[in-house]
């Protein structure tokens, strides 16, 4: 069954007030460790959540049991939830019916990929790789997403997406690379084997330097990670609500570098495009910073109608498990700035660090936006305005206020980062971001030399 | 088959309610030496069949020269279940509802800007069955709570949760866990403290004594102990996310973890412990086993496979997280034996120090050996007594020298089992539940206070 009709069916068994949305996986990730597949996973699964509506109270429940007696258990676990909440007076009610407007993101080619073609391309990183053996994976997926409510609402949507993911390392050093995208054909996984390869050549021989504030060029993968971690807090309208974001009290303010413009941008074909929320809400761009200055953040229904503020959903309704978590960016999007390539934003930074990626985020402070972490898999120095001698893994701690306050450069392309690890539910999503130089990179500790 | 149930309310409200169950059938096979795994949501002959085909295809196609060899296991039957007083699925969701207003009400006061409060219910039923002949039945149920709240003002924002931090604590147990912990009479002490937050002192930076609490012991021995000796880590088949190992498969025996009051067991049999079960997900019996001895490394973390490749051990720590992943090396139950006395007896012998309680953040390097941890709440300890409370307080370190300095751990009457729910490791992503027995624990010669 697809997912209009899963939800469908949902809603019918529900009886009453109610909305339901089915989420549909199709996929395979063919892991690899040492030039080997070890972990190759094929899923399928469909779930539905029932949303179950008694005056100003709700209920949730959901299942994978998509056959009759499973969605009448469904119904009769909703109802029993939203028998067991307390009245919301803030309730805004159901989505009405939405009209999104079509967006890219599903890919025949891509849908048609079997295991036997993950595989084959897991099997193509591998041998890119050449004399530096290779960690990581190949996947491919279909993901529906369907809501109908008795509003009359009915809304669908069918994604693919494919990454490539590689840490090449030996004994003696270590590189990263990964290409994410809906269409497999805009994705190359010997490409991206190659390119950690070579980067794990050049970490052989890795140095460490003393803790400090060292200027630095953070390339895509990095700089997406750490902003993905700090909108959490600080991008999205709950983090605002309990005052943790780092927008709190500050939105209207000059709070980073006129160089920098963040958007969430769902509607973008270059990335991961969506058309609407888990509400049914159609997706908006909102731009979250302009030249600089803190404009606005991410909202859904809910928390639209608790600020009593005038607020309005821009369409970023998280899934019913994550509710608590409150509507966040998915779509990420940095505007990219004028130089060439990386080497150029070196030549700007003249004498500082090269960063290639990050490692286990955590946030220290939220409301600072301070956030620590490793670098890991090519960290380099730069000396005179060249990426110079391999670095060891540095342990950072930045408040990325401080980082983006002073920003030196920005490349004039951007790249689309995964940002999903694949855990629960496949939901395609990721940051596009140029790499950036910045005036500040707080270095608070030194590591192990890169490499297995 | 899995069903969970989650209720989180907010400053008085209902934030999440949420119950949903998910079944379905995984297949694993070793073809030609070589892993494949599928799985169907479908619990019938046809699913199964599905599956078991499609994982053949899987397995057939991947690339590699595959020998993976498994330490034997005899065929077992037999069936377990989670001993229980009071069935968390009989428990009304009104109760719950009730339960976590009650504990949020009781926290309100000045200065406290959000209240949370959550409890949650978890039962796993499964069936494993083996070609070798095994057929094992087991049902394990989890029940956790906690509260949390943020205080805030001038610009300084603060939180304390009780017992633990992200997502409170969870047991194998039936709801008596949940109403032993007394949320509500817990409350006005959390909230007191947050608020006082707001006016302490900055933790001082410097190299000094630090005393942990249970609850960051567990978190240090889950960091910085539990990941590094998971063998398929060492083996290097984790570095494309969770990452790798310090620890060299020759280091078991021979390699000096810490000081002479280390003693960590791997113990899958600790009743209450998120990590026990009579079979693990290969089929292996649980047992009770040492990884840390008198500060000599003496185990591993092992699957059948990785086992067989050391040579030693007969794996035991496979688990599944869920029907639709492959079991993959995990931590049981992970202890730190305790010592002996009291946290006063602990705090008397120092002279200048810090006392650190509740995990705030959290990150380490992906060999697991540099670390940064920050607490909710410390406190001077100055002439073997706590003095002023201080705010933001973290500390930092490398794993071997770190334990190396560990000088007294409290006895069994302040020894704890602590469960946590958001363990993170392969691809597609796995979440794994997980104890750990810790006690309070003293250790000279730290690097506290990271500034950014």
């Amino acid at each position: 069954m697809n997912a209009l009709d899963i939800a469908k069916a949902a809603l019918e068994t529900a009886g009453g007030e109610a909305e339901a949305v089915a989420h549909v996986e199709h996929s395979g990730l063919a892991r690899f460790a040492g030039s080997e597949v070890h972990q190759p996973t094929l899923i399928e699964n469909a779930i539905v959540t029932l949303r179950v509506v008694h005056g100003n109270r709700a209920g949730i429940a959901t299942t994978n049991r998509i056959d009759a007696p499973g969605l009448a258990e469904l119904a009769h676990r909703a109802a029993d939830a939203a028998e067991s909440s307390p009245p919301d007076e803030s309730f805004p009610g159901l989505t009405p019916p939405t009209d999104p407007a079509a967006v890219e993101g599903y890919d025949e080619e891509t849908a048609a990929l079997g295991p036997a073609d993950q595989a084959r391309l897991a099997a193509t990183s591998i041998d890119a790789g050449g004399d530096v053996p290779v960690y990581g994976f190949f996947t491919s997926g279909v993901s529906e997403l369907a809501i109908v409510s008795t509003t009359g609402l009915s809304v669908h949507q069918r994604m693919t997406d494919a990454t490539t993911l590689v840490v090449a390392a030996d004994e003696n050093g270590s590189g990263y690379a990964e290409q994410t995208a809906w269409r497999t054909s805009a994705i190359d996984p010997s490409a991206v084997a190659q390119e950690a390869a070579e980067k794990a050549r050049r970490t052989r021989g890795a140095g460490e330097i003393d803790p400090g504030v060292y200027r630095a060029v953070l390339e895509p993968y990095a700089f997406a990670d750490l902003l993905d971690y700090f909108s959490h807090d600080s991008f999205g309208a709950l983090g605002v609500l309990d005052k943790r974001s780092y927008f709190t009290d500050r939105l209207g303010e000059k709070v980073f570098d006129e160089k920098i413009f963040i958007a969430d941008d769902a509607l973008d074909p270059r990335g991961l495009p969506k058309a609407f929320d888990f509400e049914g809400t159609p997706k908006r761009r909102v731009q979250l910073v302009e030249a600089g200055v803190a404009r606005s953040v991410v909202w859904d229904r809910a928390r639209a109608a608790q600020a009593e503020n005038g607020a309005e959903s821009t369409g970023h309704a998280p899934p019913a498990e994550l509710r608590d978590w409150g509507p966040l960016p998915s779509a990420l999007s940095v505007l990219p700035g004028a130089a060439e390539s990386v080497e150029e934003l070196a030549e700007l930074v003249g004498d500082g660090l090269y960063i290639t990626r990050l490692h286990y985020l955590g946030v220290v402070h939220p409301r600072e936006g301070i956030i620590t972490g490793m670098t890991r898999d090519g960290t380099f120095r730069i000396r005179d305005g060249k990426i110079a001698e391999p670095l060891v893994n540095l342990r950072f701690t930045v408040a990325v206020p401080d980082l983006l306050r002073d920003v030196v450069g920005l490349t004039n392309k951007a790249s689309l980062v995964n940002s999903q690890n694949f855990y629960g539910e496949r939901y395609p999503y990721g940051v596009m971001a140029p790499a950036l130089a910045s005036e500040r990179f707080t270095i608070t500790g030194v590591g192990s030399k890169p490499g297995i | 088959m899995k069903r969970s149930q989650f209720v989180a309310t907010k400053s008085g409200r209902v934030e999440r309610l949420s119950d949903s169950e998910s079944e379905g059938i995984g297949v694993r096979v070793l073809l030609n030496g070589a892993w494949g795994f599928a799985c169907d949501r479908r619990l019938s002959a046809e699913g199964a069949r599905d599956a078991a085909l499609r994982a053949c295809t899987f397995a057939s196609a991947a690339p590699g020269k595959h020998s993976r060899q498994l330490a034997p296991v005899a065929p077992a039957s037999g069936a377990h279940r989670t001993h229980v007083e009071r069935d968390p699925f009989e428990v009304p969701l009104a109760e719950k509802v009730a339960q976590c207003l009650e504990a949020d009400e009781a926290m309100a006061g000045p200065d406290i800007l959000v209240r949370q409060a959550m409890v949650r219910a978890q039962r796993e039923h499964k069936l494993l069955l083996t070609s070798e002949g095994t057929e094992v039945e087991q049902e394990l149920i989890e029940c956790g709570a906690g509260i949390e709240c943020a205080a805030a003002r001038d610009g300084v924002f603060q939180m304390r949760s009780y017992p633990s931090a992200h997502v409170g604590s969870s047991c194998q147990s039936g709801w008596e866990y949940v109403d032993g912990l007394d949320l509500t009479g817990e409350a006005p002490r959390v909230a007191e403290q947050a608020a006082a937050l707001l006016r302490a002192d900055e933790c001082p930076s410097g190299v000094m004594t630090v005393v942990l609490d249970g609850d960051q012991v567990a978190l240090q021995v889950h960091e910085s102990v539990g990941h590094p000796t998971e063998l398929d880590r060492v083996y290097g088949t984790e570095a494309s996310y969770a990452g790798t190992s310090f620890l060299k498969p020759g280091d078991l025996g021979s390699l000096r973890y810490g000081s002479e009051l280390m003693n960590i067991t791997a113990d899958a049999t600790t009743k209450g412990g998120l990590g026990s079960f009579a079979f693990d997900d290969e089929g292996v019996p649980a047992e009770s086993t040492p990884v840390v001895e008198a500060g000599l490394l003496t185990g591993f973390l092992t699957s059948r496979e990785t086992a067989a490749r050391i040579g030693a051990g007969n794996g035991g720590s496979m688990r599944a997280d869920g029907w639709n992943r492959m079991p993959l090396v995990r931590m049981t139950n992970l202890h730190l034996e305790p010592g002996e006395g009291t946290l006063d007896d602990l705090l008397a012998d120092v002279d200048h120090g810090v006392y650190m309680e509740t995990n705030r953040s959290w990150s380490i390097d992906d060999k697991r050996l540099n670390f940064q941890f920050g607490t909710q709440i410390a406190w001077e300890i100055k002439d073997g007594k706590l003095g002023r409370m201080l705010r933001d307080a973290t500390y930092t370190g490398i794993t071997p020298q770190f334990w190396g300095s560990l000088d007294a751990i409290s006895g069994r009457g302040s020894w704890r089992l602590y469960g946590l729910t958001n363990c993170g490791k392969g691809q597609p992503g796995q979440s794994a539940h997980v104890s750990h027995g810790a006690a309070p624990a003293r250790f000279r010669n730290v690097q506290v206070g990271v500034r950014s």
